[in-house]
Formats: C-alpha cells, structure tokens, sequence
C-alpha cells in the first residue's frame, strides 16, 4: 500500500493547473456566499447559528435538550407531539421548537415556568389515553414517555374515569414477523410512518381517523416488509412498536452491551450486542454517521437467534462407516495434521465471507508454509489484468456516506437494496433530499425510489464508455456522479471486460471532477470480509481448484461455493472449519469447531475498505475455538509453527501485511485508479450478449444469505412473511 | 510521565529556617553605630551534613525533606493493589466514549470516556436462574474526563487497553418544517 503525501501529488503533474482553478475559485466564493450567523439566547446563553436553524437545534448547540417525542433529527419535523414547547421572551404563547426557525436575538426560555406548564399539560393528555402498563410492557427501562413523565410530568392525574368507560383502547395490528405492536400505547408521534416514507420508501404505514379515533397502521391488513422494518421499533418513543423475537425476552438494565460489528453484509454496521448468561438477546445499531447513521437492517438485528442454532460444538472426524463422529481436539488436530503433512504441499484452501482477517491471515501463513500457494475466496473476481492487485478495483472507493451527496447514481449489476441495505439508504436519502438521479443496468428491480432502466444488456456499458449512449449526457453534466458495479457482476466469465469497462468510464469521468476526493469508480460486495481477504493475498479464482486436484481442501466457513464431492479428485480430504453445521460441514472429512463474530475479538473490512473489530459478547459454545487459534495449533502439530501465540502477535502480522487492517475507525483510501485502468484495456476481452443478473432480486432472497441467517428461525418466518404477502390482494 | 509519592510528615525543614536566619541581634547591640550595627550580618550558618553537596543534591535534599520526591517514570501500584496477576496480565481494556441508546432519544451518559473489561465468561446460576460470572472486573464501571486519564489509570494498574476512538461528528444541517409542503421537491410529505 504505497501513500503519496498530499505535497507530492500537489507537486507531482496529476492535477493539471486547469483543474486547480475550479477548486480555488469555488472555495472563495463559498466564502462569500455564506449567510451571517444570527445569535439567540438559549437559558440566556448566546449561540450563533446559521438562519433557518431551529429552536431545537440551536438549543442542542449549547447543550440545551429540550424534550420530545416526534421529533427525530433523521426524519422530516411532524411537530404533532407539542412537547417541545418552550418560550420564547415577548411571545404570548409557547412556540413549538421541533418546527420554529429562530429569528435574530430571540430569548428562549426552556426552564421558565410557562415551558415547564406547558410540558406539564402535553404530558398529562398523553398520558390520559395511554396505558399503564409499564409493569408488563417491553419498553419499560427505555421508554423516553417514563422518562420524561418523571422529568416533565404532574405529581398527579386529573384523569378519573369515575363512569368506567374504560381508557382509549385500539386494537393491535398484524404487521409481521418481526414487529409487535400494542397500538393503545401509541402516543401518535407519527416517527414510523415518517421512517417508513422517508427513509425506507414504503409508504405503508399511515394514520386513520382523527381525534380520540385516529389510528396509526396500515388501513387494510398488510405486513410493514422492508428491509430495513426493524428500525421502527427503536424510533418508537413509546412500547407500540416493539421487538417481536425480544418480546418479553428481558429488561434492558439486566443485559449486558457490547459494542462490535455486523458481518451479515459488507457495510459493516456498528451494532451492540445485549446479553445475558451467555445469550445473545438482542441487537441493536450503534450510530456511526460514516457508516449506518442509526439504522440497521434487519437481517443484521433479527438473525442472532441463529447463532444458536446449528452451530458446531465439537471437532468431529470421518470414521470408516462415513459418519461424522465427535471426537475430542487433540485427536482431530492430529488427524488433520496428518493428512496435511502426508498432502505434501497439494493443499487448497477456500475461505468465506464470514472468516476474520486474522484467521485468513493465519490460514495463509500455513497453507504458504506447507508450500502451496493456493489460497481463494469464494467469489471468484476477474484475474485479467491488475486482478486485485489494485485495491482501487474492489473497493466502494467514494466510501458510504459521501453517497447520499450524489447528483447522478448508476448502478450496474447490483441490487444495493438487499445487498447492503444501508448503502441504498443513502442513496434514497439523496433522491429525497437532494434531487438525485438514479440510473441502473441489469435487472429491472424494486429499489424503493424510481430510477431509469438503461436495459439489461452488458454491451451498454460499452456504448456508454465509448460515448455513443444517450445517458452519456446525464452523466457528463453530472457534477458529483457515482457508478456502483456489483459484485455479483464481477463473477461473471466477462467479469474482467465489464470491470475494465466500468473504469475506462468512471476515468472519463473523474477527469472532468473538480473535487479530486470524489471517486467515480465504486465497487459493491455483498459478504463481509471480502476486501480484508483480498487485502491479505487471497485469490478469488474458485475454478482453478477443481483443475488442481488438491489432496486436501481445507474450508475456512466457506459453505456457499458450491463445491460438492463431485467436483473433487477421489480421496481428497476436506477439512472444515466454521461455527455452523451447513453445506461445508456436510461435505467434510474433518470439521473443527470455529466461532461466530459475537464471541471473539477479530477484525472485519467492509466494502469501502474500513477496519474495524467486533468484540466478545458471549463465550463460545461447547468446544469451539477462535479461528486463528485452531490454525495455529495445527501448525504446531503439522511442524510449520506458526510465528504467533497471542491476538497483539497475530495483530503484527497482520499489520506486516497491510497496515491498514489493524488502524481500526479508518479507512484506507486505494490509489492508482489510472494503472488499474491502463492494466484492465490490455486485456482487451469482449463482454457478453448474457443479460446482467442479479442473484438477490426480491425481499425473499435477502433474508437466508450465509450461515447464520440460514440458520435462524426468525428469519425463515420473515421469508415465509413475504410469501404470504405475495398472495395478498393488498 | 511523572508521578508524586508522598513522603511521611515527620521530617521538618528546620534546617533551612537556620540557613537563612537574619540579622545577629548581640551585634547591634554592642556595636557603637546603630546603622552599622543595623546592617551587620553574621555570617550564614553552615551545616555539616550539607557543606559539602552540590547545588543538584541540595534541591533533591530540600524536595526530600519537604515530603515529596519526583520520579520520571509512571508509577505502578498493581505490584501492590493486591489484584492477582491473572486479572492483571490476561485482560484487556477497552477505552471508549459510549454511544447513545438507539432506543431512546435522550443523551446522558454519553460524551464522557469509559473504560471496560473484556467479556468473560457469564451462565445462569442454577440455584436462582440469576446471572453468575466468575470475573471479578467485570462489574468495574469507571468514568473519565479524558482519554489520556482513562490511559494513565490503565498504565498505572499494568493492564493492557486499547483506544476505541469515537465516531465522527456530523454537523446538523437545519432543518425547516416547511420541506413537508414543498410543491416541488421529493420531500413533500404524502402519507400522514
């Protein structure tokens, strides 16, 4: 990984005078342009904010939380909740703060006696039509209505219902697998359907009636399915809309949080893990504005019960009746040493998408020593060329949250809806709120905001690099465009034609930026550790496996390429080592007992090339070991001692072979986008008449990707869910 | 980094009170001109013990007596917090900024450093169904200004941490009621 300092490259011949010019010009007149600051008194402290900013957000600015319910900084202001009342000096009534701009030298009061009335009154009608069910409700503990009844609310009701007419009460609604409601707790604040429009673009969820009638729901009977359903039960201030595989699962002051890191797809989100006795309960997102703001998707929060399931607990080794039987560790580790030791060097090694950096590092490290050089990842991504020698052609290069500042979005093969839930988030995003302009090539699917279908046809890449397609002008007056190429694209057996045709175009294009941080040229993948596998040295050529007739092919949780007995040479021996019981396990001679990413410490790279590390949250079951450490003390048995014993030592090694793997937060910025290209057009190899595809095209098919979701029951509910919507007449 | 040790109290600085003593009051008094007698000093009193050091030696002599001593070099207590070396050696600390409940939309308990232990074994107690552990650091809950003084009050205990920087700010950009109505944007709020 070579750096050039930003002197070099402002020295060096790459950015022409011409191309300076705009970028200096702009800035200065930026300057210009920026409006003055207006200054309010909030409690009689002085801010400056910008004009427009308001009551509540200049208050935020000194420190000042002013109470609310419908407010949500993510979401469009409802102002339907009035608990944010506050007052404002020489205005005869409280103002609304969610929804008031400020105006030059206001004084805001947010602990005046008319405030502190005012919230008094607003907390005393919602809680006259909700119920008092706290004891049993599954927000007890994190309710911001219990909180701030005790902050803001009256000592006492005036609510007596002396003709026993009975509370308002609503009945509940069936709105799928993963979301239970209790809709008399609703306070009507209006987040989920907002969440629901905006940020997920379903607009199913709406309100009904008015008054004491008005019903939030979705009118006809129909599941809210999206992929990203689950963030309603966090925006809910309230416990109508609650977690339905948690419900009455626990408290949230008797679980334990651990901060780590989803690996259920490349994005990478930052997730907290709630335990108990050594159970996963829960997940939630943890905000991270790089990476997922504060949503998560929901195979990422709902698909922890797999972690129970299916899971290996013991090493087991083939007897001679062909049964997998247990088997303690010294005697599998010595059975596959064997093995290993006799293969003389005839080794392949495949790893998933699910294996840690520093297990795929380990396993490198053992498989070289033992003198083969065939370590591959499941995918398989075009060789021709630089192949991925270049990070630049497999990172999502511009990074995930620069995405919602695109004017001009082409997708190319990917479905980023379900492919990275949180990526198409921010591409909506910047459909709703910056007029964007979404462009796709392949498969004619439901992205949740509308798009131009350019065809399925691959040669149109072709005809866009070279010009002669009509899109060619969108693209060219597009200020900040961005071109996303699937992974699913590059596995293709014109992979290496598409990528060097992508880059030629997206070149085209960044030559004609001002911004030189923007990068045009982005790739997607749908599995997590991806990039830190081909970061380490790892090979994505799974074909060449079968051609080499290994001896022994050694399975690192890889369970989705597809290799079965067949396609290998009699006799070769396959070990597996992973944490579930899936297609890799059933093919195994030896399986050895890995772990999942709730239960080590191990570093993940998601799609832009951003490490980070997951954290312990529970102890592995049973007799499962950490990966690297398996592979390490098979090293010692085989006689290639492996040169580390702790996770700083691996962590060295890892940082030998990149650096950026270990400096966790950051992510490492690829360069040579030029040679890549250059590397690409001598391969000079004709793309395809196939139509492009995409493998994930359905909400069906995002729910059961990899081992953990295959494993998990709620998520087999939420595909049988989309099912039976499919029948629906709604 | 340095740190301070205090010393016992019984040693006084007597000693220098006496070096620096002032005027002789017999001189005055037997001399015949009072203003020369006034300005008469007696030469300075010297201590055996001290005659003989350098200037360097003296001022560590001073800071001795005065109570403290300065050692450049930080100061370890786990050789004497009576922490068994398991649970000095084997574990690793985590220091971090919080992050906000994603349940809730208040903010406290956020915004300052904290520091924790990494998870260790935990199973139900089969007597109450209760949670047990057999990790005695687990329950250690400590707040910090600083991520520095988080570092110190690692560095002093001899456990070995890690620094989970905190996540980027955003900078809110305003936000304006009227976008809901908007005619022409995509922000125009359909469903209510």
């Amino acid at each position: 990984m070579l750096r050039i300092t930003a002197q070099k490259s402002l020295a060096g011949a790459k950015v022409s005078p011409k191309h300076l010019f705009p970028i200096f010009s702009r800035s200065s007149t930026d300057v210009a342009k920026k409006p003055e600051k207006i200054e309010v008194f909030i409690d009689d402290k002085p801010v400056l904010v910008e004009p427009g900013t308001t009551v509540l957000q200049a208050a935020a600015l000194v420190g000042v939380e002013i109470p609310r319910f419908c407010y949500h900084e993510r979401l469009a202001v409802a102002g339907n909740c009035r608990m944010c009342l506050v007052e404002v000096e020489k205005s005869p009534k409280p103002v609304a703060a969610c929804a008031m701009p400020v105006m030059k030298g206001w004084r805001i009061k947010t602990d005046s006696e008319m405030t502190r009335k005012a919230r008094e009154g607003v907390m005393e009608f919602l809680l006259v039509n909700h119920p008092l069910d706290c004891p049993i409700c599954d927000q007890g503990g994190e309710c911001d209505l219990q909180d701030q009844s005790m902050a803001f609310g009256s000592d006492r009701s005036r609510f007596t219902d002396i003709d026993f007419s009975g509370k308002r009460a609503v009945e509940d609604k069936d709105i799928g697998p993963l979301i239970k409601t209790i809709m008399t707790r609703c306070i009507h604040c209006t987040r989920c359907i907002r969440f629901a429009s905006e940020v997920a673009g379903i607009d199913d969820l709406g309100t009904t009636g008015r008054g004491s009638d008005m019903q939030v729901g979705t009118y006809v009977e129909k599941f809210f399915l999206s992929e990203l359903s689950g963030n309603v039960i966090d925006l809910c201030p309230v416990g109508a809309l609650t977690s339905k595989p948690y419900s009455f699962t626990a408290r949230p002051w008797e679980t334990r949080k651990t901060d780590s890191i989803d690996v259920l797809d490349a994005v990478g989100s930052n997730i907290v893990v709630c335990t108990r006795t050594g159970d996963v309960l829960r997940i939630l997102p943890r905000i991270n504005e790089d990476i997922n703001e504060e949503w998560l998707s929901d195979k990422s929060r709902f698909a922890y019960d797999g972690l129970k399931r299916q899971r290996l607990v013991t090493p087991m080794l083939r007897d001679a009746c062909g049964e997998l039987k247990p088997v303690d560790w010294e005697a599998a580790l010595l059975g596959v040493g064997k093995v290993l030791k006799a293969a003389g060097g005839n080794i392949t090694a495949v790893a998933g998408g699910l294996a840690d950096a520093e297990a795929l590092v380990a396993l490198k490290d053992l498989v070289n020593k033992l003198g083969s050089e065939a370590v591959c990842i499941e995918n398989s991504f075009p060789l021709d060329g630089s192949g991925t020698d270049l990070r630049s052609s497999y990172l999502l290069n511009n990074k995930i949250a620069p995405a919602e500042e695109a004017d001009l979005v082409l997708l190319i093969g990917t479905n980023p809806r379900l492919e990275a839930p949180l990526l198409n988030s921010r591409i909506r995003k910047g459909y709703v709120h910056n007029e964007t302009e979404i462009a796709v090539i392949g498969p004619k699917i439901d992205l949740r905001y509308d798009y131009i279908h350019l065809g399925e046809d691959p040669s149109i890449i072709r005809q866009i690099e070279n010009g002669q397609h009509a899109f060619v002008k969108k693209l060219k007056s597009a200020k900040k465009p961005l071109v996303i190429l699937g992974s699913d694209t590059l596995s293709r057996s014109d992979g290496a034609a598409i990528l060097s045709s992508v880059q030629s175009l997206s070149r085209g294009l960044q030559d004609e930026m001002c911004d030189p941080e923007w990068k045009v040229l982005n790739i997607l993948h749908k599995v997590a550790n991806q990039v830190a596998a081909l970061d380490i040295g790892y090979t994505p050529d799974l074909s060449k496996i079968c051609e080499s007739s290994p001896k022994v092919l050694y399975l690192l949780g890889a369970d989705d390429c597809g290799i079965t007995r067949a396609d290998l040479p009699d006799g070769c021996f396959i070990v597996y080592q992973g944490h579930h019981g899936d297609q890799g396990a059933s093919i195994a001679d030896a399986v050895l007992p890995g772990i999942a990413y709730t239960e080590k410490q191990a570093t993940y790279v998601n799609t832009e090339g951003r490490a980070q590390q997951t954290l312990v949250a529970v102890t592995p079951p049973g007799l499962a070991r950490e990966d690297w450490k398996i592979i390490r003390a098979l090293s010692e048995i085989v006689g290639a001692k492996l040169p580390y014993d702790s996770l700083e030592e691996i962590r060295y090694r890892l940082e030998e072979v990149a650096p950026h793997l270990t400096r966790y937060g950051c992510a490492e910025a690829a360069n040579y986008f030029c040679e890549a290209l250059e590397l690409g057009k001598k391969t000079n190899a004709p793309i395809d008449t196939s139509p492009l595809d995409v493998k994930q095209k359905t909400l069906e098919d995002f729910y059961m990707t990899d081992v953990i979701s295959r494993a998990s029951p709620t998520m087999a509910k939420c595909v049988a869910a989309v099912q039976k919507q499919n029948l629906s007449k709604y | 980094m340095a740190s301070v040790i205090l010393r016992s109290r019984v040693l006084t600085p007597k000693y220098l009170k006496q070096c620096c003593a002032g005027i002789s009051t017999s001189v005055s008094r037997y001399s015949d001109d009072v203003e020369v007698a006034v300005k008469q000093r007696e030469a300075p009193l010297i201590r055996k013990e001290l005659a003989l050091l350098n200037s360097a030696e003296l001022e560590q002599k001073r800071q001795h007596e005065e109570g403290t001593i300065t050692v450049d070099r930080p100061s370890n207590v786990s050789v004497i917090t009576g922490v068994p070396e398991e649970h000095i050696k084997s574990r690793r600390v985590r220091i971090f900024m919080p992050a906000k409940n994603a349940m809730q939309s208040g903010t406290d308990n956020t915004g300052q450093w904290e520091m924790e232990f990494e998870t260790r074994e935990r199973w139900e107690n089969p007597l109450m169904g209760w949670s047990s552990t057999g990790d005695p650091l687990s329950n250690m809950q400590l707040q910090f200004s600083t991520k520095e003084d988080a570092i110190a009050f690692c560095e002093k205990n001899s456990w070995p941490w890690f620094v989970q920087e905190e996540p980027p700010k955003k900078e809110a950009k305003p936000k304006s009621y009227g976008v809901n109505f908007s005619w022409n944007k995509r922000t125009r709020v359909s469903t209510k």
